[in-house]
């Protein structure tokens, strides 16, 4: 086989090459698949289980920061589902204190926790592998000591928001929004904008730069590129992500529990992001689900839903052995093999 | 034109560089040497990543030492390395645009530097194919043309020929020859294949234990039995 033989790509598969690469082509896809989940639970689930998929389509935003951060830099995380709380934390204080539309509460959550993300990453941001995992779950740590003692603020009008065993004051929804079913169709929202975010990302200056770091740094370096200004900004964006689901599932529930943010949260986040797949967005809807509704589902059965830690430890070993691109990944590469089955039926 | 002046780089008590001297004018010049002879290290000075503890070196007018890697590459120095380094998850054109997302002066500016480096090395088919999906000899391509983006004014590249067969060899030859005329770049070429040093290269700089053992017109420093001996094992 010669170069030029080898140089050449079948005229249907160049022409799919170059409509998959139009920008809006993923975007599409990516509404198209949301919009389809949310119509389905939407109209099928309610009560119990729709407020489990709410939680889930918010923790996936969170597990879409989780992508970001290990999918494009090959960085260990592991303060993700800390960030969600200080979110969380920051949407509801901003609540109780000036009752402002729900969408600069869930932004404030965003904005929180994105500077508490920046501020704890800088120090670590040259740090890789182990290190940064280490640093990162310091935080989550740190996190979990902080709110057992603060608690999330609950209409006390102190510093902390906080008015101990008194009836807590509910986070009200946007008015819009306040049905269940209603509210899931909103969250649903906040998840494909923040989908749409990371691929704009993706598709873009940063998210090149970020592939570059992640394949070679000194490359990279070598390329011109600021690799200390890049992963600070992917800290940013992965931890306004986290904040915002933070902020989304306060409105879920009304309120927090300090109980529910240990640091394992944090791992767990990281396991079910890592066998949803963390290299293309549809891993980070695996993620959220797989993070709430198998829980959910062993205790609907009466089985404690702390069972389902071993399923995600069996889970991790199964994904790192035979699938490390997760099941997003799988179902990717099954997508991408039937398509280039096509277009070798067509041109043939 | 590169300058180089009483370069010594030290590892503990080993020396890979030392006192090296050269002045690199030709438009294409090749840097050859056995294994372990300081060649890697010298591009690695050139690209910033290795800090010499004496020495200059001048990128026409520019004290290259004095600048970080990033502002070396804003001052026109580019390099490959030995390995390939295409990122699979991105098309060939995105591996291209990476660069110049940081070189080039503008967005558009940006875009057609990579169209133009993407017809320069002939990848206008694949253009939009996953690094993954991509052969070595493209993904060697590629490499050449992360290099000629933003008006480059150095190039150094890194046995860019490594693992191409007989043919692939002869269009890469083709492509390095029109570097300098195209690009109006010099070229700084690293490759342990001597024909390829011997029809692309003008001048040829042989390194030994760090030292420099021959500079100068590539067809002489080749036919030199002191080159011979210690490069090509026979004299």
């Amino acid at each position: 086989m010669n170069t030029q033989d080898r140089l050449t790509v079948p005229a249907a598969e160049a022409a799919r090459l170059e409509r998959s690469r139009r920008p809006g082509f993923n975007l599409l896809t990516m509404a198209a698949v949301v919009a389809a989940l949310t119509i389905i639970i939407a109209t099928t689930a309610g009560g119990y289980w729709l407020e489990i998929f709410t939680a889930s389509f918010a923790v996936a935003l969170a597990a879409a920061g989780t992508g970001l951060l290990y999918g494009r830099l090959g960085l260990i995380s592991l303060c993700q589902y800390a960030l969600v709380g200080i979110g969380g934390w920051v949407s509801l204080r901003v609540y109780h204190a000036f009752h402002p539309p729900f969408e600069i509460c869930v932004l404030a959550g965003g904005l929180g926790a994105s500077v508490i993300g920046v501020l704890w990453g800088l120090p670590a941001i040259r740090m890789r592998g182990l290190y940064l995992a280490l640093a990162t779950l310091m935080l989550a740590g740190a996190f979990q000591v902080v709110i057992a003692n603060w608690s999330f603020p609950n209409g006390g009008t102190n510093f902390l928001g906080y008015m101990g065993d008194k009836p807590r004051v509910d986070m009200a929804r946007p008015p819009f929004a306040t049905a269940e079913a209603a509210y899931f169709v909103y969250v649903a929202v906040f998840l494909l904008l923040g989908l749409i975010l990371l691929e704009l990302h993706r598709q873009s200056k940063p998210g090149r730069a970020w592939a570059l770091i992640s394949r070679d740094e000194r490359m990279a370096a070598a390329s011109g590129v600021r690799i200390v200004f890049y992963k600070t900004w992917a800290f940013a964006l992965a931890g306004f992500l986290a904040g915002i689901a933070g902020g989304l599932l306060a409105g879920c529930y009304g309120g927090l529990d300090s109980g529910a943010f240990s640091a394992s949260q944090s791992i767990l986040l990281f396991a079910v992001s890592v066998i949803g797949g963390v290299f293309d967005w549809p891993g980070a809807i695996f993620a959220g689900l797989m993070f709430g509704v198998p829980p959910a589902f062993l205790n609907y059965l009466g089985v404690n839903g702390y069972l389902a830690t071993l399923l995600f430890g069996a889970g991790l070993i199964h994904a790192l052995i035979t699938a490390p691109t997760g099941v997003s990944g799988q179902v990717m590469g099954l997508i991408e093999r039937l398509r280039r089955r096509r277009d070798a039926g067509t041109s043939s | 034109m590169i300058r180089i002046e009483n370069l010594t780089v030290a590892f503990g008590g080993v020396r890979p560089l030392d006192n090296l001297n050269a002045e690199l004018t030709a438009p294409i010049a090749g840097l050859i040497g056995p294994n372990g002879a300081g060649k890697t290290t010298l591009l690695n000075v050139l690209s910033g990543f290795v800090r010499p503890i004496s020495g200059t070196v001048v990128l026409d007018d520019i004290d290259l030492l004095a600048l970080s890697p990033i502002r070396r590459v804003a001052a026109g120095l580019r390099r490959t390395f030995q390995q390939e380094l295409v990122v699979d998850d991105l098309t060939l054109w995105e591996n291209i645009q990476a660069i110049a997302d940081h070189v080039s002066q503008t967005r558009r500016d940006g875009e057609q530097d990579v169209d133009r480096a993407i017809a320069f090395v002939g990848l206008q088919r694949q253009k939009h194919l996953p690094g993954r999906r991509a052969n070595l000899f493209e993904r060697r391509m590629v490499e050449i043309a992360k290099t000629l983006v933003g008006r480059p004014k150095v190039i150094l590249m890194d046995e860019p020929g490594a693992g191409l067969n007989e043919s692939e060899t002869e269009r890469l030859r083709e492509l390095l020859v029109a570097i300098p005329a195209e690009y109006d770049a010099q070229l700084v070429l690293i490759d342990h294949d001597a024909d390829l040093i011997a029809s692309v290269c003008v001048e040829t700089l042989v390194l030994d234990f760090g030292k420099r053992l021959a500079l100068g017109s590539t067809r002489t420093v080749l036919d030199d039995p002191i080159v011979r001996k210690a490069y090509l094992g026979n004299a």
